[in-house]
């Protein structure tokens, strides 16, 4: 319990510094650390400009992670993410050379704009947790953070992530523009000295990991495990999607679930996060059926929807 | 009180409004009261209300408001009943040794002989009680609608059934209680708001649109065309047990009405509501139309059907009792209907002239059984308009039960006659009801009450006809206990005669319903008299005082007076008899007979009629309603026992699941998306207080989290309680 105290003054740190650096991202910041804790990784889809690299590159300023960035072009290989054997002629044998996937915390920027070949290098790293090259697996360092962007309104010369594929990502959020005041602020913040360079890290490598560990150990109960479920299925039943979540989906939001609850400083998960965190975890799970989208309906709409029309637990067989 | 609504933000004013309507709205419940009732000093009660509404009013102490009220009581009590001043002992005594009387009285069960100073103080208790209420009600609570709608119901049901013309106490309700409802609404929401003082000022605004509506639709109602009634009277059947029938012979339903033979009596009829006759009567009486005297086992008839003497100048030489009996004149006129059929002369008790207006018309007595016949040259006419000169009787009960056995054996013969065919066991009977009574007077109380218990229910329908080989009086007494007033009045008489107790039967109708009150303003009112109202009962014949009528039908009074003499209460104690009874040892019981007189008489025999089962319905109701008004606070009452008892997570998760039922109740539904924690953020906001929000996060460690705890703690249940009672207002 102590120990969980010390973590929680440390996440709210976290926090506290990314607040220094994106002015009124907060939510966006604790979605990012929910995946960070959860071992999952985060797809920001936005807007070129609104602070998405700036929130990676404060995150693993304040976590004392290696941090790699990939930028991902139309003639980036696959070797270019996972690294590369080179002869070493000195030592007479093939040497590795890792590539930019071996950090802790990899920012994958404008993911879609790289062949689907260099993608799913990456995406394998994040699923298996290891890299396997020509012949050899390497496991990835732990802790392990791929945060993808991409950017939703150019399409030409971009190869857009499969559906299939994108449920290898935990989260998908949006940081939207910043509102007039927040704007002016970070105006006035910035005009000297960039608040990135006063941030110190707070938390090292192994609190990260063995936060992740405790993260496991919060409690769900299981009527809201039931809730989770009762979410899931009903996108598998519900007529505007054309594909619904996968099991892979309940357990991702299960394990988000858990993470928030944990910064929220508690050690059992409560339907609030579960509802809180079901948009940003099911929306890029679900394929629409086209006459869905015809209509004008969004994803994110229909999942509300489904948030809306399901039943919140209260009560407990004892 | 003015300090506490200084503390609750509402404007003195409103709350005073708000109790006025409460006042005037009670008032309503008193006005109808002279009028339906024997209650005279009406306007006493009414200052008597005043008083206490405004004692009530200055929220003074309690056992100071108790004196003042009570010494109140005293005052009243006084000033209508003594002739000493309040402080004088004998006054004192009088109360007490009424009260005392009464308490027995009451504990004998004998509700008719309590005496007009304790139902007086009954009624000025129940005033005191009510503006208790009402002050808690409309000021305390600002709950005005239940006292509104029972007022409504009150006002509408004596209109439907008693002489109350309530249109005017309709409209005033009306008003007063749509103005309460709305000012009781607005200072809920101020308190539930939290308003200041000066923000509700400028919202006093609200009070005008308020007005409108209520003066809008009042003026609407009252000038809307309005239906005539719809349906029959709904509860005819509970009129039914107020009216009285004659019969006209023959086995199968009958309508009900005035008839001549009566030689063949039993079977059902149905009401006949149809008007007789108008009567403008100061002195309430029956009307009397003959006595027959002759029982044939079956039914009556008369022994001297032709012999009439003439009335000189209409002066009514009848007599039924002694000069000797005090009386008072009065004056009486009948109106009858153009139907009307009967070409007798309907007249009451005493009757000593009749003024018939068509000189023409002759009057003919038949001495024996008092039928005047009006005739024309020798031809029955019907006389429609017609007053009569009587002297009211007050039979001396003393002289009563002195009264010998008469010593005129024609007279015993004729009217102790009864035929072979009476059974052995309708003698026994009456030997038995009055085996313990040694004079006349209360023997024939004794089977004039008789009827009143012990299983006879009165009846117009399913009424059996004697087979040819039964008695009519036997049926009635031993087998069917069931049927109206020929029934009861002819068993009367034969179970007197049993006795050698001379007895007639009489027919005629009973005094009606009064359809207005003191129309004329010296106290004439005006009674209506049905087919309806026809009836029969019975005259005993007391040596030195004459014919004393007695009726021994259910549901039924005869309206004379009987003179008990006031300086002794004993006579009073033993005009109810059944006090003095558990003194008495208890007759054996000797036969296996389906009465059993004995218990019956000492009060515990308990004949189920319908007027039991309506009452027993309607206390049902009451207590279901009742229950249900207060379903939430019992709930609450059971379920914090069962924390506090229990500590353990499922009393918990049903004392939360409940405080959501009360807040869905209460207008906060939880949307089935909403999760607990929104739910408590949004009723602690409207509350004003963290209650709900620290309750619910206990809550979600019970449900959500890995427990297995108790969680009970008396903190938790008294803050849990304290959220209800919140809730609850």
């Amino acid at each position: 319990m102590q120990e969980t105290m010390v973590y929680n003054a440390k996440i709210e740190k976290v926090i506290e510094n990314i607040n220094k650096v994106m002015i009124g991202k907060e939510d966006v910041a604790v979605l990012s650390l929910v995946a960070l804790l959860a071992e999952g990784h985060v797809l920001l889809e936005d807007v070129p400009g609104v602070g998405k690299t700036m929130l990676v590159r404060t995150l693993a300023k304040s976590l004392d992670c290696d941090f790699k960035r990939i930028q991902f072009t139309p003639d980036l290989l696959p070797s270019d993410v996972t690294g590369i054997s080179i002869y070493n002629p000195k030592e007479m044998e093939f040497e590795f050379r890792g590539g930019p996937i071996l950090g802790n915390i990899v920012l994958a920027d404008e993911i879609n704009r790289t062949s689907p070949k260099t993608q799913s290098a990456l995406l394998e790293g994040m699923e298996e947790k290891s890299v396997t090259v020509d012949g050899k697996t390497i496991p990835l360092q732990r802790p392990f953070f791929v945060m993808a962007t991409q950017n939703p309104i150019e399409y030409e010369g971009t190869y857009p992530l499969p559906e299939a594929q994108l449920d290898r990502f935990l989260l998908k959020l949006t940081m939207g523009y910043p509102s007039l005041r927040e704007e002016l602020e970070m105006l006035e913040r910035t005009s000297k000295q960039h608040p990135i360079e006063t941030i110190s890290p707070v938390m090292t490598k192994e609190e990260l990991v063995s936060i992740q560990e405790e993260v496991r150990n919060v409690y769900i109960e299981s009527n809201v495990q039931q809730y989770i479920i009762n979410l899931v299925r009903e996108t598998r039943n519900y007529n505007a999607i054309f594909l619904g979540v996968s099991p892979r989906g309940s357990i991702a939001l299960m394990k988000a679930a858990k993470a928030y609850a944990f910064i929220k400083g508690r050690d059992f998960v409560l339907p609030d996060d579960v509802k809180y965190l079901a948009p940003y975890v099911l929306t890029h799970r679900i394929i629409l059926t086209s006459e869905a989208k015809y209509d004008g309906n969004t994803a994110k709409q229909i999942v509300e929807t489904i948030v809306k029309q399901t039943f919140v637990p209260i009560r407990k067989e004892f | 009180m003015v300090n506490r609504l200084r503390q609750s933000n509402i404007p003195f004013v409103y709350s005073f409004i708000l109790y006025i309507a409460g006042l005037l709205l009670f008032l309503e419940w008193l006005y109808p009261v002279e009028q339906v009732t024997d209650t005279k000093f009406i306007g006493i009660f009414i200052m008597y209300t005043f008083f206490c509404f405004f004692i009530s009013l200055l929220q003074v102490k309690w056992w100071l408001s108790f004196i003042l009220k009570g010494f109140g009581i005293l005052f009243v009590l006084n000033g209508i009943f003594s002739d000493y001043p309040i402080w004088n002992m004998r006054w004192l005594h009088e109360l007490f040794t009424d009260l005392t009387y009464n308490i027995q009285t009451l504990i004998a069960r004998e509700w008719f002989d309590l005496s007009n100073m304790f139902r007086t103080l009954l009624f000025l208790i129940i005033i005191w009680l009510m503006s208790y209420l009402i002050h808690y009600w409309f000021i305390q609570v600002k709950r005005v609608m239940i006292f509104s709608v029972l007022t409504f119901i009150y006002i509408a049901l004596l209109d439907t059934f008693t002489v109350y013309h309530a249109n005017w106490a309709i409209a005033r309700t009306f008003v007063i209680a749509f103005l309460a409802l709305g000012i009781a609404n607005i200072v809920r929401e101020i308190q539930r708001e939290n308003m200041t003082t000066s923000s509700f000022r400028f919202r006093s605004l609200w009070i005008l649109p308020l007005v409108m509506i209520v003066l809008f639709s009042t003026v609407v109602g009252y000038a809307a065309p309005k239906l005539e009634p719809q349906w029959n009277d709904p509860v005819e059947f509970i009129k039914s047990a107020k009216e009285s029938f004659g019969n006209a012979g023959g086995y199968t339903v009958q309508k009900v009405g005035y008839g001549e033979d009566d030689s063949r009596l039993g079977g059902s009829f149905v009401q006949d509501y149809t008007q007789v006759f108008q009567a403008y009567v100061k002195k309430e009486s029956y009307f009397r139309i003959e006595s027959k005297d002759v029982y044939t086992g079956k039914g009556w008839v008369n022994s001297s059907s032709d012999k009439y003497i003439e009335q000189p100048e209409w002066n009514i030489t009848f007599e039924t009792f002694a000069s000797t009996v005090e009386t008072e004149p009065y004056e009486m006129s009948l109106k009858f209907d153009e139907g009307g059929k009967i070409p007798k002369l309907i007249y009451p008790y005493g009757a000593t002239h009749v003024n018939l207006k068509n000189q023409e018309v002759g009057l003919w007595l038949n001495e024996e059984s008092g039928e005047m016949k009006t005739e024309i040259d020798g031809k029955d006419v019907v006389v429609r308009d017609y007053s009569i000169r009587y002297n009211y009787p007050s039979y001396p009960i003393d002289r009563m039960r002195k009264s010998q056995a008469p010593t005129d054996t024609t007279l015993l013969e004729r009217y102790t006659n009864l035929p072979n065919t009476v059974p052995e066991r309708v003698y026994d009977l009456a030997e038995e009801i009055t085996a313990r009574y040694d004079n006349q007077y209360d023997k024939v109380r004794a089977v004039e009450r008789y009827f009143s218990a012990n299983g006879f229910v009165y009846q117009t329908s399913d009424v059996a006809v004697p087979s040819d080989e039964q008695d009519y009086v036997d049926q009635f007494l031993f087998e069917t206990k069931v049927g109206y007033c020929d029934n009861f009045s002819s068993s009367m008489v034969v179970l007197l005669r049993s006795l050698d107790i001379p007895a007639r039967w009489v027919k005629g109708f009973t005094s009606g319903e009064k359809l207005e009150d003191n129309i004329d303003g010296e106290g004439t009112d005006l009674y209506e008299i049905t087919n309806a109202n026809a009836h029969s009962w019975v005259e005993v014949y007391f040596e030195g005082v004459g014919w004393v009528p007695f009726e021994p039908t259910q549901g039924f009074r005869v309206p004379n007076d009987y003179d008990v003499s006031l300086n002794n209460q004993h006579d009073d104690a033993l005009e109810a008899p059944e006090i003095n009874q558990p003194e008495r040892p208890e007759p054996p019981k000797e036969t296996q007979d389906a009465f059993s007189p004995s218990k019956s008489e000492d009060g515990f025999n308990f004949d189920f009629t319908w007027i039991h089962g309506v009452i027993i319905v309607v206390l049902l109701l009451l207590l279901a309603g009742f229950l249900f008004w207060k379903r939430f606070e019992l709930e609450t009452i059971y379920l914090h026992r069962k924390i506090i008892k229990k500590q353990d997570a499922a009393s918990y998760q049903d004392a939360y699941l409940f405080t959501l039922k009360l807040l869905k109740n209460k207008g906060f539904n939880k949307g089935p998306d909403q999760t607990l924690r929104e739910f408590a953020t949004k009723i602690d906001n409207w509350y004003g207080s963290d209650e709900m929000g620290q309750l619910t996060t206990t809550y979600e460690k019970l449900i959500y989290q890995n427990s297995n705890g108790k969680v009970g703690t008396e903190e938790l249940s008294n803050l849990w309680k304290n959220l209800i009672k919140r809730i609850l207002g």
